[in-house]
């Protein structure tokens, strides 16, 4: 039988869209194993076959031994059904992959070109393909695009990029290091004192973004507001009003802002002094993923792995470039003018991008950050061939706006301030006007540009001061973080990587540590960032994440080994280890606390309506064992108030009220249904129309 | 120990979430007097109902009200 040309690429679609580009026909054969699919295609009259991984096939796991001990330092990588109980279907997975690879004479790496899809890629070669990793070869792309797939498969990069590789492996291995022995030893202390299993995680970057977000909630929870005053004044201008603020921001006596009302009520004002500044506002620069995110939740509130998600989706369909990048720069070798003129077929982009085709030369804005392996975010210039759901046209219209936006001229906002003087006292009114839309009109709908306009005024001239009064206000508590400006955080702290902290976050989420959009660190998450502070402080510190992130960047440019890499982390974590476990008893009984409290905590509804004292919470009958909602006060005999519950699937509190009679929601989650929503309120209003709707049906 | 409050391990009389607050809410006093001339007993009674004051702040705030209202 003929040998074939065998490409892996990192995911099906990918695959799929590989195999169309290389095929001469761009009909390419697809073929499925036991639901496995992968795609035949004819390239100059070479049998090629694009077969692709699942993400990550192999993984990095306990050398050998159980589950119950720690510290645990020998590992090797295996593939993710032996390690992982949910993932059965690598095997037949990694089963059609050596099997495909048995005909193949070239191997060509294809997956993403980046950390992970090198990682990927080499983990295959070498282990399911035999070793096949010192004679692959590699595509390098940066789009799906037909022409630069073809491209890139005529000019092969010799081998693999080891140096990526290496770095992929040594990030691997060093937050299993650290995840695995911390995470276990934390399950363990509060198993070990309990006797109750419950899991505990933390990690390299979980540890330090944990604290932060610790620190904050505690810095709220603690905070003591102190009472300031302002002043606002309106003054009347040819039958318009205006409003002034007083020239001092915080007064911090009351008698003092009284004083200043009383003095200048009833009196007219004079322009005293008008203060005009042209600012210049530059556009803005391309997006690598994390601003991608940050203003996908500033428009949209999409939190950032969904906006992850839709990018990469919209990669795949080829509509724009590859989005786990962190370049903030756009290389003239993308084509700037056959993207725009691909944009300029859509209507709503025709105009725009004519206006910047017109330019004789197009020079985009960028920031500073590089990234060897791929530009920043960029539109293909292609148009979608299907539908695009809402958040993928949303995301794609902020990428390709975006993109223009950086090719535009700055932008000129005039900024007027009239200073007015009342009885001696000072007032401020300020204007805003946009002289030169510049790049803000290529990102419209998304600029900010709220404008305040203001009369023709002149110095020396009298205005009449309609009203004035005193406002109260208090300092307020540090905000909470929200998913993006945790993001962000994560960012200028230098710890994990732009694939990985939106997933940082979301296990933060799903262990109980952090709760809510507007992020509030949970007692849980609180208890296990204090036992980590007070009992191994280096493992919640930036600066070794930091430090590490560093190495591993040297790793990547080959300036570091990654045994060193792994040597350095066993040596600073073995005494930490010891440390840990001296004081397990301690470190046990305090996580114990806090998770019985989180467990007692997930199970309160709100406060009691009957008694007023009591608290509703999921109890269980001490006769039947059935659960209903109770008051707190019920099994003392103080408070008679209880309500039925589903005795099947999961009840826990929602955390919103029922918009018919604001009382709190349940959610009720049975396996292989959908999960819904229960009012307990046996009045409730919509409960009636319900049992209308059976009624009717029932007619 | 354990925390007055909450029941949680204290160094002293309180938790540490508890102490960070007790501490805030002595040394915020002096701009409250200074902006209102308002009493301690006055000052408690402002920042229990105040939107802004933290929950531990809050919590300790009514502990100390109880603790002056005791004696």
């Amino acid at each position: 039988m003929e040998k074939h040309t065998l490409i892996i690429a990192e995911k099906p679609s990918a695959a799929q869209r590989l195999a169309e580009a290389l095929d001469h026909e761009g009909k390419p054969e697809e073929i499925r194993e036991k639901g496995v699919p992968y795609f035949v295609a004819h390239c100059r009259g070479k049998r090629l076959v694009v077969a692709p991984a699942l993400g990550h096939l192999y993984t990095v796991v306990q050398t050998q031994g159980r589950r119950n001990y720690y510290p645990v330092f020998d590992f090797k990588w295996a593939p993710r059904h032996v390690a992982e109980r949910g993932a059965k279907r690598i095997r037949i997975w990694t089963e059609l992959l050596s099997k495909l690879a048995q005909d193949a004479d070239h191997f060509i790496g294809a997956c993403d070109y980046d950390l992970e899809g090198s990682l990927i890629g080499y983990c295959i070669l070498k282990y399911v393909c035999g070793n096949k990793e010192a004679t692959a070869r590699r595509m390098k792309f940066s789009t799906l695009m037909k022409s630069e797939l073809e491209k890139s498969y005529q000019k092969l990069l010799p081998r693999l990029d080891f140096a990526l590789i290496e770095a992929g492996k040594t990030r691997h291995e060093v937050d299993w290091l650290y995840g695995m022995n911390l995470s276990r030893a934390l399950t363990l202390a509060a198993e070990r004192w309990s006797g109750r299993y419950a899991t505990l995680s933390t990690g390299r970057v979980q540890g330090p973004t944990l604290r932060f977000l610790a620190r904050r909630e505690s810095a709220i929870r603690c905070f003591v507001p102190t009472p300031y005053w302002g002043i606002k004044a309106t003054f009347e201008k040819y039958g318009c009003a205006y409003e002034a603020k007083y020239a001092r921001q915080k007064i911090e006596k009351r008698i003092e802002a009284d004083t200043v009302v009383k003095k200048c009520r009833g009196k007219i004002g004079e322009i005293e002094k008008i203060g005009v500044k042209n600012l210049r506002q530059k556009p803005p620069i391309p997006f690598d993923l994390g601003k991608l995110q940050t203003e996908a939740y500033r428009l949209f509130r999409y939190k950032p792995r969904r906006t992850a998600r839709v990018a990469e989706r919209l990669y795949l369909k080829t509509l724009i470039s590859y989005p786990r990048t962190s370049s903030q720069r756009l290389p003239s070798i993308i084509n700037y003018r056959r993207i725009l003129k691909g944009l300029s077929k859509k209507l709503v982009y025709g105009r725009l991008a004519s206006e910047l085709l017109k330019k004789e030369k197009l020079k985009p804005m960028e920031g500073k950050k590089e990234d060897s392996s791929h530009p920043a975010v960029y539109p293909t210039g292609n148009l979608p061939a299907r539908a695009l759901s809402e958040s993928e046209k949303k995301i794609w219209d902020l990428v390709v706006r975006r993109f223009m936006a950086v090719f535009g001229e700055s932008a000129i906002v005039q900024s007027t301030r009239v200073c007015i003087g009342v009885n001696g006292y000072h007032f401020y009114l300020r204007g805003r006007r946009v002289m030169k839309e510049g790049w803000m009109h290529f990102y419209i709908p998304y600029t900010r540009t709220e404008e305040l306009l203001l009369p023709s005024l002149k110095e020396g001239e009298k205005i009449k001061l309609t009203n004035i009064t005193r406002k109260d206000k208090f300092t307020k508590p540090p905000p909470r973080y929200n998913p993006s400006t945790l993001l962000n955080k994560m960012e200028d702290e230098g710890i994990g990587t732009k694939t990985t902290r939106a997933d940082i976050i979301e296990t933060l989420y799903n262990r109980g540590y952090i709760a809510d959009e507007r992020v509030r660190a949970t007692d849980l998450g609180i208890t296990v960032s204090e036992t980590l502070q007070e009992h191994c402080p280096e493992v919640v510190s930036v600066k070794l994440t930091r430090e590490l992130e560093e190495k591993m960047e040297f790793v990547k440019s080959g300036n570091e080994k990654r045994e060193n890499v792994l040597i350095d982390t066993v040596t600073q974590l073995r005494p930490l280890l010891e440390e840990f476990k001296r004081k397990e008893e301690t470190i046990g009984r305090t996580l114990s606390d806090a998770i019985r409290n989180a467990q007692v905590q997930e199970r309160v509804i709100g406060s009691c309506s009957s008694c007023s004292s009591g608290q509703l919470i999921i109890l269980h009958s001490r006769k039947t064992g059935k659960r209903f909602i109770g008051c707190s006060n019920y099994f003392k005999g103080l408070c008679r108030a209880s309500f039925p519950l589903p005795q099947r699937g999961t009840a826990k509190p929602l955390g919103r009220d029922c918009k018919s009679c604001r009382w709190p929601l349940m959610q009720i989650r049975m396996r292989g249904k959908r999960t819904w929503r229960l009012c307990f309120n046996p009045e409730c209003s919509s409960k009636e129309e319900g049992r209308k709707r059976v009624e009717m049906r029932n007619l | 120990m354990k925390c007055e409050i909450c029941s949680k391990k204290a160094m002293n009389e309180y938790c540490k979430l508890h102490e960070r607050a007790k501490e805030n809410i002595i040394g915020k006093y002096n701009l409250w007097k200074t902006a209102l001339n308002i009493s301690w007993k006055e000052y408690l009674n402002e920042i229990t109902k105040n939107p802004y004051t933290g929950s531990s702040a809050k919590e300790l705030a009514e502990h100390l009200k109880q603790g002056e209202q005791e004696h």
